[in-house]
């Protein structure tokens, strides 16, 4: 945020506790630093075997890689040639989290458009070949096999598509909201007993050593980045499930980074404002990777690259030559996404398994757990790897561990079968609109992101039936939502807000509701008025930077109205 | 002469022309930025560095006294914003409250279910003195999504605004007699503003807070300018201009009209609005073509109107970029900030705004001027005078030799 905005002219956050007198302390068996999936997910699991678990995040819950992936939980299609056990495992995942969040998935059948070349037909022969041998794990994950088709039925389904084409093929996937997972899991984990300690990042962990060390092995001192409050928590167990941050995480304890060592791999993905297609459709780029076009919740996405990142992690952004990669890229066999609104990009970092030589793609995505025993600290525990789909897995696999070797905890994983919160059903949108007096699509959205648990937030609204206002009009968002984002879910920014509910995420870029989620996020929240506009502030100019490297014509205009709508908020100095 | 474009500062080019005694036309192509007015007139523009308070053109006094229905306190004034801030301005819309002399004194934010207005947490954040009061606004059901023009609109009725004045004079009965103004979403008229009449009614200044662009300010402006240009005698044709040339000493102006497909004039002032308003449109080579590589290089930004103008920002014409593909996004827009090329970009003039090759150019279209009511206003009635002149010169000129005896050598 640039140091001139006026908005952020606001109390400075408390001043930094000094650490004269002992700080407030506890003690837990495991805590986990890192609040994206995988952190999450273990901080559940451990959670539901009855384990006390504290979770830090320096920023907030899926803020890196689990908040900006393709948002799928694809089931691991191209490892199976390889490792076909990869391939299983990751379908039957898909199937257990259908299982327990229901509404959280949708389905996004592909189209893999074959060209015409001198090998086109003997290369769809082999596709279809390979997708048959696919198809033996769809019923994992409630897919539907894949169609062979010729040209002729490319062009009856997606019109859209252009270039000669020998056929292709249809295949099947889950689409997920991953910040939704994300909270999802770490809301379960909260309601087990687990402390989130969000925004909050980990200064030191030590060792302690003698009798003392009974009540945990290790100390640690976090720090709370909104408040300056300081924390200190034992511990037995200490998980460091920090993604591509994961080195930084490690040397905190003193540990070989080298042990830990990831190889980060930036990965964009450009929003476009709406369905151009209700099928993904994959490309080649221009150097042969494959890309893709997907229908994404109310938007279409184009995704995704994958190129060494030596950045900060903090401020991982698109660039415009990465947006024009993928749009020409997809445009090639889907010429409409160059004349298409972009509204938004994702930008995030994944943490592959490290390896020096092999291009990006080559790159493993498997996940492994490294046991710092070996490094003098045993009781610590790395996360590398992993994907959205198997985070579970991989959250079972480390509390396995953990709770068997740690603490003697023989309680079986119920992660697979135990719904998450608000899944344990579909409730009916429309009859919600009608019974609420909402519109049909903002009940949708609201069952979409909670399941059962819109009941409850619809419930607010009878009262309080002003917060049947509508917020954020592009998604659209209920107020009742936003206070139900703050109150329930731990959102304790505007972007926090954004990230559970996609406020200002649409077309106007916060334009209409950044403000007004200011204002209630300071009532909430007991913050002063200014504090909730600054935060409102940052939302808005971090999402302009993230906009500004996939701008159109039409969005140019946008944006020239968003910053005429700020100035008439903020006049003249 | 002939003004292109019927926003504020066509409006005030227009009006000044009609001033010095040209005959003006205008041509207005439909809503652009000043239908989004929120009716807050401001000198400078967030995040510009402030600049020494000008004193204010005589012209534009004229031209806001000819449209009517706006103030500018000569100590500036102080307006609410629905996003919970309380902020400084040179002038406003007359439906805006300006609380600068309310300072020390109880302010009353009237409870309103309408959409976006949340009295309780408004008056939290603009702070001291302001406290919710509850009071019927909405008289009927539909009034609680009703867009903000639509419901401002009804208080254009006299009997409508003598409900209000009711409703809102029970309330301060019911609170006691200590609040001295009533704060009120954006509601009260759009033929004119009706907070004067409300708060004559009510016995305490009443006013609005600013909405968000897109409220009842724009059309106020719009029915202001109506009236304004209609009194002045000038003509309006309802056309969208697609090109401007000169044959000698002729402009001459083609529209999308059927019925006016060219229009003539001895000056014109162009005033066709920035990004917003639609007189410049951001370009990027890339997304015009099919082709994976364009076959041209081209500058980011155009004029929407075929005219003999330069567009440039920091006073030298924009540049081809050194790429097919067009200038880097974020090399364009904000939030690089203040001088961001976006914000800059406009049509090259001087000080009286006019170009090159003698066309005028005023308020949002010029390059390196601020975005702001009171500079727009300013560049309009400059650019209207300057052009008026020309054509008073020129129509001097053609009208010699027709009156004068034939020179035979």
């Amino acid at each position: 945020m640039p140091a001139d905005l006026p908005i952020s002219v606001l109390p400075p956050p408390l001043a930094m506790a000094v650490a004269q007198e002992p700080l407030p302390s506890s003690s837990v068996d495991v805590a986990i630093i890192g609040g994206g999936i995988n952190g999450s997910g273990v901080a559940r699991d451990l959670s539901l075997r009855g384990l006390s678990v504290a979770l830090f995040e320096r920023n907030d819950l899926a803020f890196g890689a689990s908040g900006n992936s393709s948002g799928m939980i694809h089931g691991g299609v191209r490892y199976l040639s390889r490792s076909p056990q990869v391939t299983e495992s990751s379908c039957r995942d898909s199937g257990y989290i259908q299982r327990i969040a229901p509404h959280l998935l949708f389905r996004i059948p592909f189209l893999m458009p074959i060209r015409q070349s001198a090998r086109g037909r003997i290369a769809l022969e082999l596709i279809d070949a390979y997708f048959r041998a696919y198809d033996d794990y769809q019923p994992l994950k409630r897919g539907e096999p894949h169609c062979r088709l010729d040209a002729s039925d490319m062009a009856r389904l997606e019109p859209g598509l252009v270039g000669p084409v020998v056929g292709g093929i249809t295949f099947d996937e889950w689409g997920v909201d991953g910040a939704r997972l994300c909270v999802l899991n770490a809301l379960d984990a909260v309601s087990h007993g687990a402390r989130m300690h969000l925004h909050t990042t980990v200064d030191a962990v030590e060792r302690i050593v003698g009798s003392d060390a009974k009540s945990g092995r290790y100390s640690m001192v976090a720090r709370d980045r909104l408040t300056g409050e300081q924390v200190r928590v034992r511990a037995q167990v200490v998980v460091n499930a920090t993604g591509a941050w994961s080195p930084v995480t490690a040397a905190l304890g003193g540990l070989p980074q080298a042990r830990v060592r990831v190889r980060p791999g930036k990965g964009v993905h450009v929003v476009l404002d709406r369905r151009l297609t209700n099928y993904g459709i994959l490309s080649e780029a221009i150097d042969g990777r494959q890309i893709f076009l997907e229908p994404w919740q109310n938007m279409s996405v184009l995704g995704t690259t994958d190129d060494d990142y030596y950045g900060d992690l903090d401020d991982v952004r698109a660039t415009s030559e990465e947006v024009r990669y993928l749009v020409q890229g997809v445009a090639h066999v889907f010429p409409s996404v160059r004349t298409a609104r972009a509204i938004g990009t994702w930008a995030g970092v994944r943490a592959t398994l490290y390896a020096y030589g092999p291009n990006e793609d080559a790159l493993s995505r498997e996940h492994e757990i490294v046991d710092h025993a070996a490094d003098g600290a045993p009781g610590i525990y790395s996360m590398i790897g992993g994907k959205l789909a198997s985070y579970r897995l991989f959250a079972q696999e480390l509390s396995d561990r953990v709770a068997g070797r740690d603490f003697d905890v023989q309680v079986p994983c119920a992660t697979h079968v135990r719904p998450l919160p608000g899944g344990d059903g579909i409730p009916n949108a429309l009859e919600l609109a009608e019974k609420y007096c909402i519109t049909p699509v903002a009940a949708r959205r609201l069952v979409y992101r909670h399941g059962t648990i819109a009941l409850r937030i619809l419930e607010r609204t009878a009262r309080r039936p002003r917060e049947r206002d509508v917020t954020c009009p592009c998604e659209p968002v209920l107020e009742a939502e936003v206070r139900h984002a703050i109150s329930e879910e731990m959102a304790r920014t505007v972007e926090d807000v954004s990230r559970r509910t996609r406020l200002g995420l649409g077309a106007c870029g916060g334009m209409r509701c950044a403000m007004r989620c200011g204002q209630i996020l300071a009532e909430e929240t007991g913050l002063l008025p200014r504090r909730g506009q600054a935060l409102a502030g940052e939302f808005l100019v971090r999402q302009a930077k993230t906009r500004m490297v996939a701008l159109g014509p039409e969005q140019a205009r946008q944006e020239a109205l968003a910053l005429a709508h700020l100035r008439a908020s903020v006049g003249e100095l | 002469m002939l003004v292109v474009g019927a926003g504020v500062a066509g409006t005030a080019a227009a009006l000044a022309a009609a001033r010095a005694g040209a005959q003006v036309s205008v041509l207005d192509g439909g809503t652009g930025a000043s239908t989004l007015t929120t009716g807050a007139i401001d000198a400078n523009l967030w995040p510009r560095a402030p600049t020494r308070p000008a004193p204010i053109a005589a012209a534009t006094h004229d031209t806001l006294r000819s449209l009517g229905g706006y103030t500018l306190p000569d100590a500036g004034a102080r307006l609410l914003t629905q996003s919970g801030m309380v902020r400084p301005a040179r002038g406003h819309d007359d439906a805006l409250i300006d609380i600068k002399p309310f300072a020390s004194v109880r302010v009353g934010v009237v409870r309103c279910e309408r959409p976006g207005w949340d009295a309780d947490a408004l008056a939290r954040a603009w702070g001291e003195g302001f406290e919710p009061l509850d009071a019927l606004v909405m008289r009927y059901a539909d009034e609680r999504m009703l867009p903000d023009p639509d419901f401002a609109m009804r208080h254009d009725d006299e009997a409508r605004l003598g409900w209000l004045a009711e409703r809102l004079r029970d309330a301060l009965a019911r609170t006691g007699h200590g609040i001295r103004a009533v704060v009120l979403p954006s509601c009260l008229g759009v033929e004119y503003p009706r907070a004067q009449t409300l708060s004559e009614r009510v016995g305490v200044r009443c006013g609005e807070a600013i909405a968000s662009p897109g409220g009842p300010s724009g059309l106020r402006f719009e029915r202001a300018r109506d009236r304004a240009l209609a009194d002045a005698g000038i003509e309006r044709v309802q056309a969208r201009a697609t090109g401007v040339d000169r044959k000698g000493n002729v402009w001459r102006v083609a529209t999308d009209s059927t019925a006016d497909r060219f229009l003539e004039a001895d000056a014109v002032v162009l005033a066709t609005g920035g990004l917003i308003g639609g007189g410049i449109d951001y370009s990027p080579a890339e997304s015009i073509f099919a082709s994976a590589l364009p076959p041209f290089a081209r500058r980011p930004f155009r004029l929407t109107v075929d005219a003999p103008a330069v567009l440039g920002a920091h006073g030298a014409p924009l540049e081809l970029p050194s790429t097919l593909f067009g200038s880097p996004p974020e090399s364009v827009v904000w939030p690089g900030l203040d001088d961001s090329l976006m914000d800059c970009v406009g049509v090259l003039a001087d000080a009286d705004g006019r170009t090159e090759s003698g066309l005028f150019a005023a308020g949002d279209l010029r390059a390196d001027r601020p975005r702001a009511w009171l500079d727009v206003l300013a560049t309009g009635a400059a650019a209207g005078a300057a052009a008026a002149k020309t054509a008073l010169n020129a129509s001097a000129a053609t009208q010699v030799p027709a009156e004068g005896p034939p020179i035979r050598p």
